[in-house]
């Protein structure tokens, strides 16, 4: 039992919420406001974590550094995506009536693409590298100082989003056209540009991410399939489209995961995972904190 | 709408159908072991993508999990193998495999859109790892089979799956259970509305796609030889059967048969030489078919006769 209430195990739940709490931010903005599930987001991550590990180990930038790289290369890979992709089938309403079973298509096109120009180029090894992995001690706790580093920024970057769009007129725009599309656009809200900037914020928060996460674990061109899964579990366990709830997924998500492993074995998290993530759409099928859907 | 069954259209469309089961149940007597391997395998991708139409094509809720049904009868096969006859085997395979559909269709069938996609995505992980955690409890990584059949002996079950997959398509597109499927997709509630009765239906069609899958399973843990539940339960098998069924489109019976076949021949022609090149390929088709043709390899071909055939053909298109 007392390794149960021990602060490390706190800690590590806390650090994974934190993690899954970022990459489901930048997947909810974009089914928020559009509609569309990116089923490549798993991908964009390990994208973010190929350029932490090549800027570290091939120009001997920190990867606090190379997480500016990852997020710009994501963003600009999102600029791409959507005028060569969305803008028309965002628009063309003889699609539009099946926007989402699409989306989810192009975006798995866009995964398997991906997946595999990141195996052409970097070859299927696992590639990691070590950073700030010296241990910190705080009284009793010890923790690795690059987890820290992640728990921080994960944490810094969610809240600076959320703050984002509850406090700047951009921010507000994208809200209004995640709850009413038709009526912001009336009231004189540029869709097209706002769904630009969402692609973009939504591609770099998963960069970000990536590049984060490869400090700690190895990076393999076929391993984002996992993240994408996770990402998706804590969004509807939040509620597809609403981001508070996203927070409060992840949390549950990454409690459930690190106490249910503490308690049984680690054979069994994805069975935790997963039928956590069942149950609750049996339940409630509109997520933990969604709206009804009319 | 059952009128238009007899139409000089289907006649025509008939006609091709029993030349290609005729070639098909032929070609063993000529084709070498490794011919009659990737015809095997043809078979197995028609019939999965064609019970992923019956269901996802028709309804418009696109399941991501069919690899569950595919895991299952390869698992059933793998526990019944050299304990029960195949001929029994089958049957109990497709059984199991609509009962579970069933038992998770209920709740399941109760969101639509995005939520239905990922859920039964989710379902198909969890179960899969459920299996491993049983077969890693019994102290096995895997299972495997010996003294399984030829090649050749598996191909004509497979061929009947294949052929029994796109016989149901065929009538889904003139029979009412069709119709009331199509007008599920159009407008669940329009649909409920006039009297059709949605959840029933859409549990029974959901039940039907799951049944030859599971037998395909079976039959194809008999080709590998060796059981691994990480394997047969690939999320791939069912990105796969997506993929194939959307580049043949989902709104004609020739669809799963003409996606299956495009991307068997691309995945032989690349697949050993340069499978990074093959599967950008394929995301690259994938994503030009949805933007640029939704209706698939089958709607372009339809379009080009309903060209040239002008007013006959559009009697035998659905709507």
């Amino acid at each position: 039992m007392a390794q149960i209430l021990s602060p490390e195990l706190l800690l590590a739940a806390l650090m994974l919420a934190s993690t899954y709490a970022l990459v489901a931010l930048g997947l909810n903005l974009i089914y928020g406001a559009m509609r569309l599930l990116n089923v490549a987001h798993g991908d964009l991550m390990v994208l973010g974590g190929y350029v932490a590990w090549s800027g570290f180990t091939l120009l001997g930038l920190s990867p606090l550094l190379g997480l500016f790289g990852a997020m710009l290369l994501a963003a600009g890979l999102g600029i791409a995506c959507y005028t060569l992709f969305f803008k028309r089938l965002v628009r063309n309403t003889a699609i539009a009536a099946r926007l989402e079973a699409n989306s989810l298509l192009i975006f798995f096109g866009v995964s398997i693409i991906l997946q595999n120009l990141m195996s052409l180029v970097f070859t299927a090894d696992a590639r990691s590298y070590s950073y700030m992995d010296t241990l910190v001690q705080w009284g009793s706790v010890s923790i690795a100082l690059n987890r820290l580093v992640i728990l921080g920024i994960s944490a810094g970057a969610t809240v600076a989003v959320l703050c984002f769009l509850r406090l700047s007129v951009f921010g507000i725009a994208i809200r209004a056209l995640i709850q009413q599309r038709d009526a912001a656009s009336l009231i004189g809200i540029d869709a097209d540009r706002i769904n630009i900037v969402v692609f973009c914020l939504g591609f770099a928060l998963a960069g970000l991410a990536g590049a984060l996460i490869s400090m700690t674990e190895s990076v393999t061109p076929f391993g984002g399939f996992p993240f994408t899964i996770a990402a998706f579990v804590v969004v509807i366990l939040g509620g597809l489209g609403s981001l508070g709830g996203a927070v409060a997924g992840s949390l549950l998500l990454a409690f459930v995961e690190v106490y249910g492993v503490t308690l049984t074995s680690a054979a069994y998290r994805s069975i935790l995972v997963y039928g956590l993530f069942i149950l609750i759409l049996f339940v409630r099928p509109q997520g933990l904190f969604g709206r009804k859907a009319n | 709408m059952a009128r238009t069954v007899f139409s000089s259209v289907d006649k025509g469309g008939l006609t091709v159908a029993a030349s290609l089961t005729g070639v098909a149940a032929l070609s063993p007597l000529i084709l070498s072991a490794y011919g009659v391997g990737v015809l095997t395998q043809l078979c197995a991708w028609i019939a999965l993508a064609g019970s992923w139409v019956a269901f996802s094509g028709m309804t418009g809720y696109i399941s991501l999990g069919h690899a569950v049904f595919f895991g299952l009868g390869a698992y059933i096969m793998a526990l019944g193998w050299q304990q029960i006859p195949i001929v029994a085997i089958l049957p109990l395979a497709g059984v199991a495999a609509a009962a579970l559909a069933l038992v998770v269709g209920f709740p399941a069938l109760r969101v639509r859109g995005p939520y239905f996609v990922i859920l039964t995505l989710g379902i198909s992980e969890f179960l899969k790892y459920v299996v491993v955690a049983i077969e890693a409890s019994l102290g096995a990584g895997g299972r495997l089979l010996i003294d399984t059949p030829d090649t050749v002996v598996l191909f004509y079950p497979m061929l009947g799956l294949a052929l029994a997959a796109t016989a149901i398509n065929v009538w889904l597109t003139r029979s009412r259970l069709g119709a009331a499927l199509r007008a599920i997709r159009e407008d669940e509630t329009a649909a409920a509305t006039v009297g059709v009765p949605v959840t029933r239906i859409k549990m029974l069609a959901f039940a039907v796609s799951a049944v030859i899958p599971a037998m395909v399973g079976a039959l194809s843990v008999l080709r590998s030889t060796y059981f691994e539940p990480m394997q047969l339960f690939s999320p791939t098998t069912s990105f796969t059967i997506v993929t194939m069924a959307i580049i043949g489109g989902s709104d004609r019976p020739a669809g799963p048969i003409l996606g299956a076949a495009f991307i068997l021949f691309l995945s032989e022609l690349l697949w050993a030489r340069a499978p990074q090149t093959y599967m950008i390929l394929l995301g690259a088709l994938l994503i030009g078919f949805v933007l640029l043709a939704p209706s698939g390899l089958s709607g372009l071909w339809a379009r080009r006769r309903s060209a040239s055939l002008k007013r006959r053909a559009v009697v035998g298109r659905p709507a």
